[in-house]
């Protein structure tokens, strides 16, 4: 699974638009270094049948999904000794590129969706997250519910927060007409996801 | 002495800035002096740097750093009148929250800057929040959420401090889904829109 996240993307990521001095690069490249023993990636997907008990985003879609995608314990691990030894720099910019690649993985599990959807004759679809407008958070039980045994290895808090952190889950609906309450604008995320720029 | 030790911190190199403090100890240089002069000086400029897009966070942090080896030397030595961030931080992410690395972020900042930070980690409760800055006699409880859901928790602190008649306790919040106008609602004293602005509205709080 190539989840390998480029310097360049990195270092946009962290607000840099033009090359930083060389002692900022030295450590970039350190922890992207880092990065590929630190990321164990899992994906899962699973077909929705039925329309009983549907959260509200996947009603009336032809054909339904759930899917999660976590790189593992590791890459946190790492983020937080970096941390508790002082080295708060190197730690943000590992924490940064494990949102990177995060996000990758996403990307990643999507495509697998639509693959698995397009011999349907489904080209397009949607997904949204749990927490995102019009999805409650509480949705991720029902995902990881469904997902069950097949799931990624993501345990959910009381608080319906993926552990590990550096994990997502979405549901995905293809066909069929969507319900309203699902616009990304006036969502108070809207400026900086990373999601809408799929669209 | 002075502009080397001011200089270190701007460009966050920690071995020079704490070398240059020990010299300037060493030559009997006023530690108000190596602190107002050198140290803070620095940190505001690399604050107005972050301002105005000059520099991002990781040179924030070496910043931070290099001005934390300088203050770990000058500590033992500060009289209370030369302890410009005389002031007690309670911080912690909101409850049911597991993300830390912006509230991490704020700590050091605000460590960096001479406050003493109280950092009480991750799904924080409002009792645990109000209970702590009691017991520590705290001026400002620090809050960082990351969803909608568990930024509800914030207004519940407020609500407690209220209630435990604690209104000289003052309460910052930031976080991705947080603005002004939440802080607002819940009768929050600032919003902080990042680290450095966290430290800015902090030191404002405090009337520094």
């Amino acid at each position: 699974m190539n989840l390998r996240v480029h310097r360049e993307d990195l270092l946009a990521e962290m607000g840099y638009r033009q090359p930083p001095q060389p002692k900022l690069l030295e450590m970039v490249d350190e922890m992207l270094g880092l990065l590929g023993d630190l990321i164990e990636p899992n994906l899962a997907f699973k077909e929705i049948h039925g329309n009983k008990g549907l959260p509200p985003f996947l009603v009336g879609a032809a054909l339904k999904y759930a899917g999660a995608a976590t790189l593992g314990p590791k890459l946190e691990n790492r983020v937080k000794e970096l941390s508790d030894e002082r080295k708060a720099a190197e730690s943000y910019i590992l924490d940064t590129a494990g949102s990177i690649a995060v996000t990758k993985a996403g990307d990643l599990l999507w495509e697998k969706i639509r693959q698995d959807a397009a011999p349907r004759g489904f080209k397009k679809g949607l997904r949204r997250t749990p927490g995102c407008r019009g999805i409650e958070i509480e949705t991720q039980q029902w995902i990881f519910e469904k997902l069950g045994d097949a799931g990624p290895g993501i345990t959910l808090t009381q608080a319906c927060m993926m552990v590990p952190r550096k994990s997502l889950s979405f549901l995905a609906r293809f066909g069929g007409k969507l319900g309203h309450g699902f616009s990304c604008e006036g969502c108070p995320q809207y400026a900086q996801c990373t999601l809408r720029s799929e669209k | 002495m002075i502009k080397a030790i001011y200089t270190a911190v701007l460009e966050g190199k920690v071995e020079e800035a704490s070398t240059g403090v020990q010299k300037a100890l060493d030559s009997n240089i006023g530690v108000s002096e190596i602190l107002n002069k050198a140290l803070i000086s620095a940190m505001d400029l690399v604050g107005e740097k972050f301002g105005e897009g000059d520099i991002f966070i990781p040179q924030v942090l070496w910043s931070a750093k290099a001005m934390q080896a300088g203050m770990d030397l000058l500590k033992p030595l500060l009289a209370s009148s030369d302890r410009l961030e005389s002031g007690k931080i309670v911080i912690g992410t909101a409850k049911g929250d597991i993300h830390d690395i912006g509230k991490n972020l704020v700590a050091i900042m605000l460590e960096g800057a001479g406050f003493d930070v109280i950092d009480l980690g991750v799904d924080v409760s409002p009792e645990r929040f109000v209970e702590k800055a009691k017991e520590e006699k705290a001026d400002v409880i620090a809050m960082s959420a990351l969803l909608t859901t568990t930024m509800q928790s914030m207004a519940e602190v407020v609500a407690l401090l209220k209630e435990k008649n604690l209104p000289h306790v003052k309460v910052i919040v930031g976080g991705a889904p947080v603005d002004q106008a939440f802080c607002d609602e819940i009768g929050a004293h600032a919003y902080g829109t990042d680290a450095v602005d966290g430290l800015r509205k902090t030191k404002g709080l405090l009337g520094r």
